[in-house]
């Protein structure tokens, strides 16, 4: 594929998707919820696209295909286990929506600072989120700088991409907060997930059929159909991985603030079930295209040109590859974006409104849209650092988030959970995940990944054990979730779903 | 809400998917060892969660 189809076909995108956002406005929104939720009446259709977009990033199609060629298998379980675990969205979905209607939070630093009554809580939990997802943004910013790279085989430089995601990212933020946000994300999820799966068929065709993908790859690269396989894969690295991306859906507040948003617990399960099929072909795609690659290039100098190599191939017609490009890189950016709105909102409720009580919700969106551009100036910082292979550092930003995990859980079902608690699970672990990343991501033999979640448990316990909690908060929290979701059932004037057994509540 | 018949479900398969492909598959290098085993581990939380929501489309727009 040529520059100069590139580039048009960047600049076709990006009159479309600046279309797209422009006309998701909906008024001004002056208040935060309307900026940041879309005033909690986002329809299920759009909002599982949109959580799709924001989940499967320049990850997915760069790095889990990546991860297949180089490790084999495995990768398809560690995703297939992240996907389990966004059936806690449906545990505890209907939870933080009910709340989040009572008490009007904005993001789920706010909701935690209110279940344990501690604003120092809320900013810990906003601090600390910003420390390991700006990284996390930047693995994103660093995929699509290596896509463009790649596969123009240098014409685009790393930093001409990375660049350009940033700057992308930031403009669909401004337009309508997260309404044109979640707009352009479904534009995007749309285009990838057709021309992703096109491009899947072309290529096993191209290699002679499925049968014929898996027989070379049972001749040539067997270990790359089993685990541990090659070694990559190894059961306690594999645990490491998967551990910390299996409470993703909790842990990440730019998908979990996505909790407070749907319309009506009918939007939500949409939203749910669409991310699930969505997720489910996205991610069978991805593991093929590193199998393919594997089948078809071997010698790749790294595994994060396995994407490349392949959309740069015969196999693929060069306005598909281009397509699928394009789509990769908005996938980043519907990433980014998404991260640097749950960010700046966090920083403006919960760190801002909380040091300079009483500011009212306009100054707070007003920070909170001063602050966009700043994370994005941060994560490109980072991105230029260009650090190796991107599923693994992804994965450093999840080890280090399941630190607010226990809290969240203890929110809704331990009424003993206390703030120290809290606080101390959540800079606690945190702090002890940086460490173990620092020096070296091993301590008694067991990766961050598994630390993470043990460390941040005993001390969620522990220390709630050894305090008080305050109960009126605790009782008032509860309260509300089960009066917002035992409040009548739909009308007969709603639509009646086929096969539904009578409506029991316990 | 009564969800959590169905959920351990889910954690089942999740276990499952640990410990079947690092046991019983590990020797099975071909299409239907652990890349299908997988696959239809996926398939199974689709049918999972839609059993598991199925309540909430009785809440409706409140």
């Amino acid at each position: 594929m040529t520059e100069s189809l590139i580039w048009w076909s960047i600049i076709i995108y990006l009159l479309i998707a600046v279309g797209i956002a422009i006309l998701s406005r909906q008024g001004t929104s002056e208040s935060m919820s309307g900026y940041f939720l879309g005033n909690r009446q986002m329809n299920g259709f759009v909002s599982a696209l949109s959580y799709s977009a924001t989940t499967y990033s320049a990850f997915m199609m760069v790095g889990l295909a990546g991860l297949t060629y180089a490790g084999g298998v495995g990768a398809l379980g560690f995703e297939i286990i992240y996907f389990a675990g966004v059936s806690l969205v449906a545990i505890f979905g209907p939870k933080f929506w009910a709340v989040g209607k009572k008490f009007n939070f904005v993001t789920p630093s706010e909701m935690l600072g209110h279940r344990y009554n501690s604003q120092k809580v809320a900013m810990a939990v906003s601090i600390a989120s910003c420390i390991f997802l700006i990284p996390y943004a930047a693995v994103q910013l660093a995929g699509v700088g290596y896509l463009l790279q790649g596969t123009t085989n240098g014409a685009i430089p790393f930093t001409t991409g990375v660049v350009l995601a940033t700057a992308i990212a930031i403009f669909f933020s401004y337009v309508a907060g997260i309404r044109s946000v979640m707009w352009t994300d479904s534009l995007q999820a749309i285009m990838m997930i057709i021309a992703s799966t096109l491009v899947a068929f072309l290529v096993i065709q191209g290699l002679g059929g499925f049968g014929a993908l898996f027989d070379t790859l049972a001749t040539e690269h067997p270990q790359s159909l089993t685990v541990p396989g090659s070694g990559l894969f190894g059961f306690i690295t594999f645990l490491g991985l998967t551990i910390p991306w299996f409470f993703f859906s909790l842990s990440n507040p730019q998908v979990s603030q996505r909790l407070f948003m749907p319309a009506s617990l009918r939007s939500m399960r949409q939203m749910l079930i669409g991310f699930l099929v969505f997720g489910f072909i996205y991610t069978l795609v991805s593991v093929l295209w590193g199998f393919s690659a594997l089948a078809a290039f071997p010698g790749l100098e790294s595994a994060d040109l396995a994407t490349p190599s392949l959309l740069g191939s015969e196999f693929v017609p060069p306005i598909l590859g281009v397509i699928v490009m394009i789509g990769i890189m908005a996938a980043a950016v519907s990433t980014i974006d998404s991260i640097m709105l749950t960010l700046s909102s966090m920083l403006a409720r919960d760190v801002y409104a909380n040091v300079r009580p009483g500011a009212s919700e306009k100054r707070q969106l007003l920070v909170g849209k001063i602050v966009i551009p700043a994370i994005a100036l941060m994560a490109l910082g980072f991105a230029e650092l260009e650090l190796d292979l991107i599923a693994v550092l992804s994965v450093a930003a999840s080890s280090g988030l399941v630190a607010m995990v226990p809290a969240i859980i203890g929110a809704f079902y331990w009424k003993r959970g206390t703030a120290a608690g809290a606080l101390v699970s959540v800079i606690g672990t945190g702090a002890f995940v940086m460490f173990l990343y620092a020096t070296g991501n091993s301590f008694l033999g067991l990766p961050a990944g598994i630390w993470g979640i043990i460390v941040s448990s005993l001390l969620f316990v522990g220390v709630s054990l050894a305090t008080q909690p305050h109960r009126p908060t605790a009782d008032e929290f509860m309260q509300a979730i089960t009066d917002e979701l035992g409040k009548k059932p739909k009308t007969a004037t709603d639509r009646p779903s086929p096969g539904t057994t009578a409506y029991s509540k316990n | 809400m009564q969800r959590s018949r169905w959920i351990w479900l889910v954690w089942a398969v999740v276990l499952l998917s640990y410990l079947v492909p690092y046991t019983l598959l590990t020797h099975v290098q071909a299409w239907y060892g652990s890349f299908l085993f997988w696959t239809v581990a996926g398939l199974a939380v689709i049918a999972l969660n839609l059993l598991i929501t199925k309540d909430f489309e009785e809440h409706g727009n409140d």
